[in-house]
């Protein structure tokens, strides 16, 4: 059993316009992965493709107007999607750690950063102080910050970027979680930075066997950092498998896109991997498959939903032609 | 050592300000339409005496020299004579300065003490009953004009309930104000065992100082509850969400990082109540720096004026001193400054 399974995820942001009609943008439609002990799955997908809404809805982390309203998200044998705060508080930093985008802005900025890795430990932990201190100081060498000591009494606006991120890797680290979502993490860092920070990220994967989901827009990233990949499209996920697999023969057509829309990219690291025309409007998706308007190989039967075909063992995807879309077009007999 | 230089700083800071501050006024005031010499002569006067007036005031010398010849003496703590009374302005202000301190005081206070936990709260549940009702409430306070308010609180409170004493000034006249200390009835009156004169101070505060925290409330509630639902939205809370930290600690997160934008609101809010007090003087007779400036304003008494625009320039220059030291206080990092 996987460590972390979602099914059938949908989360819709309800609101009403002027004339009081409710209006609803459907952000997430369909996502469904699962992630085991040990392996790390990397999420890509374009710009409001629904990568951080994913991760919000699956620790509970939506704020209103955003609701999920289908699916679930079943973590150790619990249902995330059916816990109240105040249970889910018990899990998130502890259990299930984060680390985001803008690691400076997002540390406290009253508090000495130490200060702040004892006090996560503190809550979930509990125990004495001292303890929680030993452990801060060792969590920050284990991240590779050098002087621990006097680096825990540094205030959050004294860091740079890398040495940020590494606080916050420090501060997922101090409850021993058994998953780890990181939100483009290296996203606002230098590219050396970039590298030494998701260096850090596999090494610690592997040594504390984590179950890792790791968020980003960069194709190269999950091809050398992932085991496995899950492709998102307007609030879907489109396709999944082991990296190598996916990259090899992409069965869905938005992926073929984006591998062969970014070569160069999937070296340099670029960001942004948008191509073939805008993102779908999430008021009014259109019938059927969704990526449709889009879709080079479209025909007639993608006017219906498409059902998740899978072409080798485990590797899926969201179309009719799966492992065969460039035929979709040819009359089927 | 460090909390001591800073202070420095800030307070030299200060001067440049206040020579900034008593050019501007002496400007403002020449510029500003009011004919003393008119207003002394009177009708008939003719040319001669009219000359005779400008030389005795010194209006015949240059703007240059008037300008330095008005800074000196600001300096030595001459803000010259009321042309109209021939007191001192500086006694009078001093005088009058304690008494708008009174009302300003505790109706900010007031203010303050409500408006801050209001908003708070409204930001923690937006768009609540709670957050509604107090959006209600604050409009009604920013629509409503001073002046109406005043009248309409003596109106009810007075003459329809009889709950309140006439609002005729500071104290009853039938009490006979305590020995001046402070300059305050009610803490005179307390300091002195003088409980009649105290009760009776008290009792004429009541109305004005309501008057006061409601018009100070009401944009206190709108910018709490937007600096709180702000900081809510901000990184570092949605940081602190994701890594689980109970709802109590994250309110106290809550807090201190809105302490500081809230205080220095607080701090221009203060500022720009002192110009809406004066109606509220005016209204109660409360015989107040903000009375005395009104009434120097319509009668055209130039030193009166400017000693008045100058007290409340030192006044915004104060306040704006103390919420920097405060702040300065209140902010852990202390290398910021
Ligand atoms: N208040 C809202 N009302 C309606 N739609 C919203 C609202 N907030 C966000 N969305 C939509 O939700 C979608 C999912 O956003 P999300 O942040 O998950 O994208 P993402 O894949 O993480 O993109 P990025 O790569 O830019 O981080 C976006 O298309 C966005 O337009
Ligand atoms: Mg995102």
């Amino acid at each position: 059993m996987s460590l972390l399974s979602v099914e059938g995820l949908r989360t819709h942001f309800i609101s009403r316009d002027i004339d009081n009609r409710v209006r609803v943008a459907h952000a997430l439609n369909d996502v469904s992965f699962s992630i085991d002990r040990g392996r790390i799955l990397g999420i890509v997908g374009e710009t409001g493709a629904g990568k951080s809404l994913t991760a919000q809805s699956v620790t509970g982390l939506l704020r209103p107007p955003a609701r999920v309203v289908g699916g679930k998200a079943v973590f150790d044998g619990r249902e995330l999607t059916a816990m109240s705060d105040d249970e889910l508080n018990t899990v998130r930093g502890a259990e299930i750690a984060m680390v985001v985008q803008n690691p400076r802005t997002s540390l406290d900025p009253l508090t000495r950063v130490g200060d702040q890795l004892v006090r996560t430990h503190q809550v979930h932990s509990g125990g004495p102080v001292a303890t929680s201190r030993q452990r801060a100081l060792e969590m920050m060498e284990a991240v590779g910050i050098p002087d621990p000591r006097s680096r825990a009494r540094a205030w959050p606006h004294e860091l740079s970027g890398g040495m940020a991120q590494r606080i916050l890797i420090a501060m997922a680290l101090m409850n021993a979680p058994k998953l780890l979502i990181a939100d483009e993490p290296t996203t606002g860092l230098d590219v050396t930075v970039q590298a030494q920070i998701l260096d850090l990220l596999r090494d610690l994967v592997a040594r504390l066997d984590m179950a890792t989901l790791l968020i980003t827009h960069d194709l190269g990233v999950v091809a050398h950092f992932c085991d496995e990949i899950a492709v998102m499209f307007a609030g879907a996920i489109v396709e999944r498998g082991p990296v190598r697999e996916v990259f090899r023969n992409p069965a869905h057509p938005y992926t073929a896109g984006l591998i062969a829309a970014t070569p160069e990219r999937l070296r340099s690291g670029e960001r942004s991997v948008q191509f073939g025309g805008p993102p779908p409007d999430l008021y009014n998706l259109p019938k059927g498959c969704h990526y449709r308007p889009r879709c080079p190989f479209a025909g007639a039967a993608c006017h219906a939903a498409p059902p998740e075909l899978e072409t080798t063992p485990g590797h899926r995807a969201l179309c009719h032609f799966a492992g065969a879309f460039d035929r979709a077009q040819e009359p089927a007999e | 050592m460090r909390t001591f230089r800073f202070l420095l700083r800030r307070a030299l800071m200060v001067i440049p300000l206040l020579v900034g501050v008593v050019f501007i006024t002496f400007m403002l005031v020449r510029v500003g339409g009011l004919d003393p010499v008119g207003q002394l002569a009177g009708p008939t006067a003719t040319e001669a005496e009219f000359a005779a007036i400008r030389e005795e005031l010194g209006l015949d010398q240059s703007l240059f020299r008037q300008f330095l010849i008005y800074a000196g003496n600001v300096l030595q703590g001459d803000f010259g004579e009321s042309w109209l009374s021939n007191r001192p302005v500086l006694d009078d202000i001093l005088g009058r300065a304690v008494i708008s301190l009174e009302l300003l005081f505790w109706g900010v206070g007031l203010g303050t003490l409500v408006g801050i936990p209001v908003g708070l709260r409204a930001a923690f549940r937006p768009n609540g009953r709670f957050d509604q009702v107090s959006r209600v409430l604050s409009l009604l306070g920013f629509s409503i004009p001073t002046y109406w308010l005043g009248l309409v609180t003596i109106f009810v409170f007075f003459y329809l309930l009889g709950w309140a004493p006439p609002a005729m000034g500071r104290i009853s006249l039938l009490v006979s104000p305590p020995p001046t200390i402070t300059g305050s009835y009610l803490i005179d009156g307390l300091l002195q065992a003088n409980w009649e004169a105290a009760r009776s101070a008290f009792a004429q505060m009541v109305l004005p100082v309501l008057c006061m925290a409601v018009i100070a409330a009401a944009p206190i509630i709108k910018q709490t509850r937007a600096i709180a639902l702000d900081v809510l939205s901000s990184d570092p809370i949605r940081y602190a969400r994701a890594t689980g930290l109970p709802e109590r600690v994250v309110r106290r997160m809550v807090l201190r990082n809105s302490g500081v934008p809230i205080l220095t609101y607080v701090g221009t809010e203060i500022t720009g109540l002192v110009g809406t007090m004066s109606l509220i003087e005016y209204v109660f007779a409360w015989g107040g720096l903000g009375q005395y400036g009104l009434n120097a304003i319509s009668r055209g008494d130039f030193t009166a004026v400017q000693g008045y625009v100058l007290a409340l320039a030192l006044f915004s220059v104060i306040v704006f001193l103390v919420i920097d030291i405060l702040v300065y206080l209140m902010e852990p990092r202390s290398d910021l400054t």
